[in-house]
């Protein structure tokens, strides 16, 4: 069972309202009926399903390096671990992933773990470089789980250490922030250690491609002020989305993206106009707009790579 | 005409042989294979353990000798059973190797039960790193346990269901065996502090 019942049953619910809300069709007694008899269908369902409940915890899923279901962290915090996490993923291919439940009851937060680990499958393919740090913050005990290929960097016993030493003491406090950020910093230390393999290119190409944005603008403008100069307004434009494209291209856009840069780049030359004064005043809406863009689409999405875990790691509790 | 079937009948076979699940049978031979060498490996790391272990109590709890000589024997006994792939198809010889290592789990278990008594052994950086390897490596035989009873399982339905089951009687591929629930509980369950027996 891929989605746990009452998660279905939940989405089944909201599609139901939803279908009601725009009842243009129907009258709204109908639509009345109709839910009646799916709500009791549903019900006689869950009765049947009952036994899932008592089932072990359902994997949340991962779209972000830190899942907080407590929410324990504040937004600012949880960003900011999320931002560390996503860098180190970016600069060094190996994946730290945050998640804090209240309880992994009725299963030994051991056996939820590898659970996790299976479903997310953080770090790389064939490095299983991926390490999950998971807090039960009801029943006060944490872990750390260790991929396969990290068991050398991250041995038990130094796992161990890391919670024992670093997490428990803030966790005790309250500092759940605190702990997570120099538990994190001390595992990606000794991640740093190991030698792996540099991160692939390809798989950051997006990303990689919206960092370039800004630099791409300021040449654009730059390029676009002298070629506009040498060959007159309509050659000069087209120059200079040819040139832009092409350096796209150079640096790993897909065909379509590179299209997309001639067009945008054509147009932005042709619109800088004769009066500079205006033209330059222009430019930074469109830069800030573009970044800001480029931000959402490109940095926030996290998901794991494929790594394989073994139970390596280390629990421990507060 | 002669010739034709002489084309046709390794074709056929290998059609026939195909569609029976013998080629099945070899991926998920393997899968089992390798499954069975990763739970061999663990539970190979555990017993690594534990001279180091037995070593650090008994410089803190030298009267704890029950526990101690309990703990060595059955990691002598875990030691001294030849594992051979031929195990895995021979349940008599697997049911030993699970009971043997089953043993030094109960056999462990109490030893770090009867650690809790003694606070100076509890404080002791060795032990306590000792205690984390030890349980570190409990939790990779458990995951190693559950890989392996997935893959008999997996290939345990392959061997069994019709029509593979003939293609397995003719080559004499046999259903593996699996760990017990009752081994699985032993294993998975917190071990017991029993103040009355500790002296």
């Amino acid at each position: 069972m891929k989605k746990p019942f009452p998660l279905r049953l939940k989405l089944i619910l909201e599609t139901l309202n939803n279908l009601h809300d725009g009842s243009e069709l129907h009258g709204i007694m109908q639509v009345n009926v109709m839910l009646k008899l799916v709500q009791w269908v549903l019900l006689v369902l869950s009765w049947i399903a009952l036994p899932a409940f008592s089932a072990p915890m359902a994997i949340p899923a991962l779209i972000s390096p830190v899942t907080d279901l407590t929410q324990t962290l504040s937004p600012q915090s949880q960003q900011s671990l999320a931002q560390k996490l996503n860098q180190l993923s970016k600069e060094k291919g190996s994946q730290i992933a945050v998640l804090i439940v209240d309880t992994t009851q009725p299963e030994d937060i051991a056996q939820f773990g590898i659970r996790v680990a299976e479903a997310w499958k953080i770090g790389r393919d064939k490095q299983d470089d991926g390490v999950i740090i998971i807090v039960a913050k009801a029943d006060r005990k944490m872990r750390i789980e260790v991929g396969y290929g990290l068991e050398g960097a991250i041995p038990d016993l130094t796992a161990k250490r890391v919670i024992s030493e670093t997490m428990a003491p803030r966790f005790r406090q309250g500092d759940f922030e605190g702990g997570l950020n120099a538990a994190i910093d001390q595992l990606t230390a000794l991640i740093a250690g190991e030698a792996l393999p540099a991160p692939q290119k390809q798989s950051s190409q997006s990303g990689g491609l919206l960092e370039w944005l800004p630099i791409l603008m300021f040449v654009a403008i730059f390029t676009g002020m002298v070629l506009r100069s040498i060959f007159g307004t309509y050659a000069g434009s087209a120059l200079n989305g040819g040139a832009l494209s092409v350096l796209v291209w150079v640096l790993g856009g897909a065909l379509l993206t590179v299209g997309l840069v001639f067009i945008a780049a054509f147009i932005f030359t042709l619109a800088m106009g004769g009066n500079r004064g205006g033209g330059y005043g222009g430019y930074p809406t469109g830069y800030g707009g573009g970044y800001g863009g480029g931000g959402l689409s490109g940095r926030d999405i996290f998901s794991g790579g494929g790594g394989d875990f073994g139970g390596g790691g280390a629990s421990g509790d507060w | 005409m002669r010739q034709l079937y002489t084309k046709l009948l390794p074709l056929l076979l290998v059609l026939g042989l195909s569609g029976c699940g013998y080629n099945a049978f070899q991926t998920l031979d393997e899968e089992t294979k390798a499954s069975w060498s990763e739970v061999l490996n663990q539970y190979q790391r555990r017993a690594d353990l534990v001279p180091n272990l037995v070593e650090t109590v008994k410089g803190y709890a030298e009267h704890e000798k029950e526990v101690l000589t309990e703990v060595a024997d059955a990691r002598s006994k875990v030691g001294s059973i030849q594992v051979t792939p031929e195990v895995l198809n021979d349940p008599e010889a697997f049911a030993k190797f699970q009971a043997a290592q089953g043993q030094l789990t109960s056999a462990l278990s109490r030893l770090m039960a009867v650690a809790e008594n003694y606070p100076n052994l509890k404080a002791d950086q060795g032990f306590r790193d000792l205690q984390a390897q030890l349980e570190g490596t409990e939790n990779r035989v458990t995951v190693a346990r559950n890989r392996y009873i997935e893959s008999v399982k997996e290939y345990n339905i392959s061997v069994r269901s019709f029509p593979n089951n003939l293609t397995a009687m003719m080559f004499g591929y046999k259903a593996k065996p699996s760990f017990t629930v009752e081994n699985e509980k032993a294993i998975s369950s917190a071990p017991k502090v029993d103040f009355g027996n500790t002296k």
